[in-house]
């Protein structure tokens, strides 16, 4: 059955459909180029290996990665010296910043939240 | 037997397609220069030769094609129908766009114009007359006599590319032949040929 239709078929008009087979554009480099490009970026292995990026991996990317995640490891690591060792060049400059020590030492939660007495009070 | 990664040259297209999965790109390379130039040719003709725009979707035919490399069924469909098909539906979509109706089951006889189709015809050469007396055609005409008479392939390939079945195929491809010869037939001694 195979295009018993097509058997009255104009002998010029296949002329024409051969000289379009001979003439068939060609790919250009730059067409080839970017089909490529694609190719690499879909890469099954390379999608994969993206896919199997952990929790982790992910929180660590999202806080800019490992040079940013040690720089906030040692500001926490000196926030937590700090506070245990009390060094004294901290002390004063503490001093030098109008802050005594017996005075430092007397803050209370009401020295920062004024409001705060009153309402516990309240209950 | 030859495997992709040693030969990819003489290689079938699913197994190319499966070593593109396991990371060939050389296996993708090879696809590449066997199908898109094919599909490009294709899709020139079938967005009236808007050649920036059928490589847009000859590009993104093969987009589609490299991602759902990891999950090809070898017994689905040729790797090329498949791409053909992709393209067919990308085409009809950008035509349908740019304001051009799309009848799936279209089976008109030649417009009325086609005499003035003729007519624009005068100074052009074989191929240009043809590419002008397609454009005229239907699109889904049009997509048929391209898929048969200039890609050469069979009507049940056709049938596939084009989601139809073989007799749509048969009377899409006859009355589109038909068209044709009545738009081309005036300029029979002009483009050289009786």
């Amino acid at each position: 059955m195979n295009d018993a239709k097509d058997d009255h078929t104009d002998a010029g008009l296949d002329a024409l459909f051969e000289n379009a087979r001979r003439s068939a554009p060609a790919m250009s480099d730059d067409l080839f180029a970017r089909i490529m490009a694609d190719a690499v970026a879909a890469t099954p292995a390379r999608v994969a290996a993206a896919r199997r990026v952990s929790p982790w991996g992910r929180v660590l990317g999202a806080l800019g990665g490992w040079p940013s995640l040690a720089g906030l490891s040692a500001a926490a690591l000196a926030g937590v010296w700090i506070g245990i060792a009390q060094p004294a060049a901290f002390i004063a400059v503490q001093s030098g910043l109008g802050f005594e020590g017996a005075a430092v030492a007397s803050y209370e939660l009401e020295d920062l939240m004024p409001g705060f007495d009153s309402l516990s009070a309240e209950g | 037997m030859t495997t992709p990664a040693s030969d990819p040259a003489a290689s079938g297209d699913a197994a190319l397609l499966a070593a593109f999965a396991a990371g060939d790109l050389g296996a993708a390379r090879v696809l590449t220069l066997r199908i898109a130039p094919r599909v490009l040719g294709y899709c020139t003709r079938m967005l009236g030769g808007d050649r920036a725009e059928a490589e847009d979707v000859t590009q993104e035919a093969m987009l589609r094609l490299w991602r759902i490399a990891p999950d090809w069924e070898p017994d689905r469909a040729k790797v090329s129908t498949w791409v053909f098909r992709v393209a067919t539906n990308l085409c009809l979509d950008r035509l349908r766009r740019a304001g051009r109706a799309v009848d799936i089951g279209a089976v008109d006889e030649p417009e009325d114009d086609a005499p003035d189709v003729a007519e624009r015809m005068l100074d052009a050469d074989r191929a240009d007359a043809l590419n002008a007396a397609l454009r005229a055609l239907p699109d889904r005409q049009r997509q048929a006599v391209v898929l048969r008479h200039i890609e050469g392939m069979a009507n049940p390939e056709i049938a596939e590319v084009m989601d139809i079945g073989t007799a749509a195929v048969e009377s899409l491809t006859a009355r589109g032949k038909r068209a044709l010869t009545a738009m081309l037939m005036p300029r029979r001694g002009e483009l050289g040929y009786e």
